[in-house]
């Protein structure tokens, strides 16, 4: 091959593939808003509020960003709205061992900046994050679940809390929960959290039934330490 | 070695300014792999030390790179630059907008409310990764750029000599001016507004920059080893025409899950697949071209130069193919297995470019004979150990984190504050291993040719 001819590959193969990619990038264009709901004036003012704070210098979302702390494009599908608005206007105040500072959002603020999580929670994203094939998996061996189990699952209480590592840790682990609290104190707390550990930001669950509640609280009274004899 | 043309003298002013830049974007570095362990270290929270990280990254490398082709062009089209005096002013009015976005960036880490938007604009931080300039000092960088181009340009027609290296330079710089462009609007979806800024991010490093990368590297593989220009030439035609092939419709690989349609998932997977290829060729390139001629006046320059092919290979190439197939990405996208890519990737593609031309060219401008190449030598060793153990820390983590948080469904913050603390705690000491090389390469920049030669 002579010069002159790998420069003319060069070239025009380069703009071969660009016009490729500038077809494509039309196609998706017209392609986009049906894959994702529509954009409210909230929704805007939230990604106003996300650029402000420059969220992505530690945070990811749809993947991209920094790496220092957890991704959020999932995170209003899977954590109670009030437990965030609290969260994201003074984390410690509801999970002392929080790495986000407080950066002053105001309420305002945070409602928005939730409003565009949920806007991003909603978007069609090629199945991606995947549902964890363990987590997905556990407790289900062959073996029928209780009630309580049905609703911590149902319920979507490993948001939040973790039983044997599995979950989150935004609220206390409750692996051995059943070691420290009773039936009563368990089932009045479901009702109203608030009452019985102050400045809570769990969500109450008053709407479940007594039956649902009493169910609950027994599964969380079976979680104990094992003790070999 | 001496320069053919006084001004050419001026690529050291931007040297300079990139070195300097390289050691407060290792010294933040440092900062920000502590707050891994320990989030409150510091005044300034992650966000503002990684933003200064990646900023002081990004421009120094431009830096670096417009003070090489203020060098090579003079050479290549023999002949003085067009206008001196222009390209001083280019050089100081990036000085100063730089320093001014920076002290931004700081306000902002100190009263996040002062980045509130005037007029619909964040004035301080755009909060966008990479390009998190405020939109005034887009403005700046766009013509500080263009000003840039334009003294190259009017250099090359005074003689009107044609080389493909500055054709192929002056392309690349084009092509990078052209894509920051797409950063520069607001767009209310985060798709878009992702999809657009994967143009700037992507088609800057893995084309206008290699497009850059290939033409130095065609430079100064003629320089350090005296091979035949048709021959060099040749060869880089087809080396930034093959990352131009793989590369653009490699874009694809970031659209897999930002809410862009699924054919994306082919395109991205099969074009980035290949991406590697062009960096293998530049690898066989750089050796066989060294191989022929042992002959070399310049050590430092040869290694930084061999040692840049390798690891744009390895960093760019194979820490990036390992990840880029949609049915691997699912599970490793957003993890550190990212960051240690992004870490390997800019160290081989563009430190390790910038530094060869540092070596390259610095003797010539100095009116070096010879120089004790040993303090270059080991700086480079030092650094390039600890980059690699860096490497392999956050390669580490990065595959924990997939196992455990992606694939058994632990906690994010679990699996960072513990299952992943020794990795963090190994990364800053290698990290502080790093400094140390910088620190060495800083000293030696300064002495080179100041000092007595005795080997």
């Amino acid at each position: 091959m002579s010069n002159k001819a790998a420069r003319n590959l060069f070239i025009f193969g380069t703009l071969f593939f660009f016009i490729i990619f500038g077809a494509l990038t039309i196609d998706t264009m017209g392609k986009l808003d049906k894959r994702a709901p529509e954009i409210t004036e909230d929704v805007n003012a939230g990604k106003m509020a996300w650029h402000k704070y420059d969220c992505i210098g530690c945070h990811t979302i749809l993947g991209n960003g920094s790496y220092f702390a957890p991704d959020l494009t999932k995170t209003a599908e899977n954590k109670p709205k009030g437990y965030l608005k609290k969260f994201l206007m003074d984390p410690r105040a509801v999970n002392t061992k929080a790495a986000m500072p407080k950066l002053g959002i105001s309420s305002d603020e945070a409602d928005k900046l939730i409003a565009f999580l949920e806007w991003t929670s909603k978007i069609d994203t090629n199945g991606w994050p995947p549902k964890p094939i363990l987590a997905s998996a556990a407790g289900v061996g062959g073996k029928e679940l209780t009630g309580g189990e049905k609703l911590y699952r149902s319920l979507g209480c490993s948001a939040c809390h973790s039983i044997n590592g599995i979950g989150g840790t935004s609220g206390p682990e409750i692996t051995y929960v059943g070691d420290k609290r009773d039936k009563e104190w368990l089932t009045g707390h479901f009702k109203d959290p608030a009452k019985y550990v102050p400045n809570s930001a769990m969500p109450a669950y008053g709407n479940l039934s007594e039956k649902e509640l009493s169910d609950l609280s027994d599964y969380m009274l079976a979680l104990k330490q094992e003790v070999k004899k | 070695m001496t320069i053919k043309h006084e001004s050419q003298k001026i690529a050291e002013n931007f040297y300079t300014f990139a070195v300097l830049l390289f050691l407060v974007q290792v010294l933040v570095g440092i900062v920000a792999a502590v707050q891994f362990i320990w989030p409150d270290f510091f005044i300034l929270n992650f966000n503002t030390i990684r933003t200064l990280h990646i900023n002081a990254m990004v421009v120094w490398l431009l830096v670096g790179m417009m003070g090489a082709t203020y060098y090579v062009v003079p050479e290549e089209s023999e002949t003085d630059l067009w206008n001196v005096p222009l390209a001083k002013l280019q050089f100081w009015a990036t000085v100063v907008a730089v320093t001014a976005v920076v002290v931004g960036y700081i306000i902002m880490g100190l009263n996040p409310q002062a980045n509130s938007p005037v007029m619909g604009i964040n004035p301080l931080n755009e909060g966008r990764e990479y390009i998190e300039a405020p939109r005034w000092a887009d403005v700046l960088i766009v013509i500080s750029v263009l000003l840039f181009l334009f003294i190259n340009f009017m250099t090359m027609l005074k003689t009107k000599k044609w080389t493909g290296i500055q054709g192929v330079l002056l392309g690349g710089l084009t092509v990078l001016a052209l894509m920051y462009l797409p950063g520069m609007f607001y767009t209310k979806s985060m798709i878009k507004d992702q999809f657009w800024w994967w143009w700037v991010v992507h088609l800057w490093v893995e084309g206008a920059w290699e497009i850059i990368a290939g033409a130095l590297l065609a430079f100064m593989l003629m320089k350090v080893t005296g091979v035949k220009r048709e021959v060099v030439e040749k060869w880089m035609y087809i080396e930034v025409g093959l990352v131009m092939f793989t590369g653009i419709l490699g874009t694809g690989h970031h659209y897999y899950w930002i809410g862009t349609p699924s054919y994306w998932l082919w395109v991205g997977g099969i074009f980035s697949s290949l991406e590697p290829v062009p960096l293998l060729v530049m690898v066989w390139d750089a050796f066989r071209t060294t191989r022929e001629s042992r002959e070399t006046t310049n050590k430092a320059g040869l290694y930084y130069t061999v040692s840049h092919a390798i690891f744009n290979f390895v960093g760019a190439g194979l820490w990036g193919v390992i990840h880029t197939l949609p049915q691997v990405n699912k599970w490793t996208h957003g993890t550190q297995i990212t960051t240690a890519h992004g870490h390997l990737a800019f160290y081989g593609a563009y430190v390790l470019l910038v530094l060869a031309m540092i070596y390259v060219t610095l003797p010539a401008i100095r009116g070096v004979k010879e120089f004790n190449p040993s303090r270059a030598l080991k700086s480079f060793w030092i650094m390039t150990i600890s980059m690699v153990f860096i490497v392999l820390t956050i390669t580490g983590a990065g595959m924990v984190q997939t196992y455990m948080e992606r694939l058994m469904g632990l906690d994010y913050v679990a699996v960072k504050a513990n299952y992943n603390l020794w990795f963090w705690i190994l990364r800053a000491a290698f990290g502080v291993g790093f400094l140390y090389g910088v620190t060495l390469l800083v000293i030696d920049y300064f002495k080179l040719g100041k000092e007595k030669a005795t080997a």
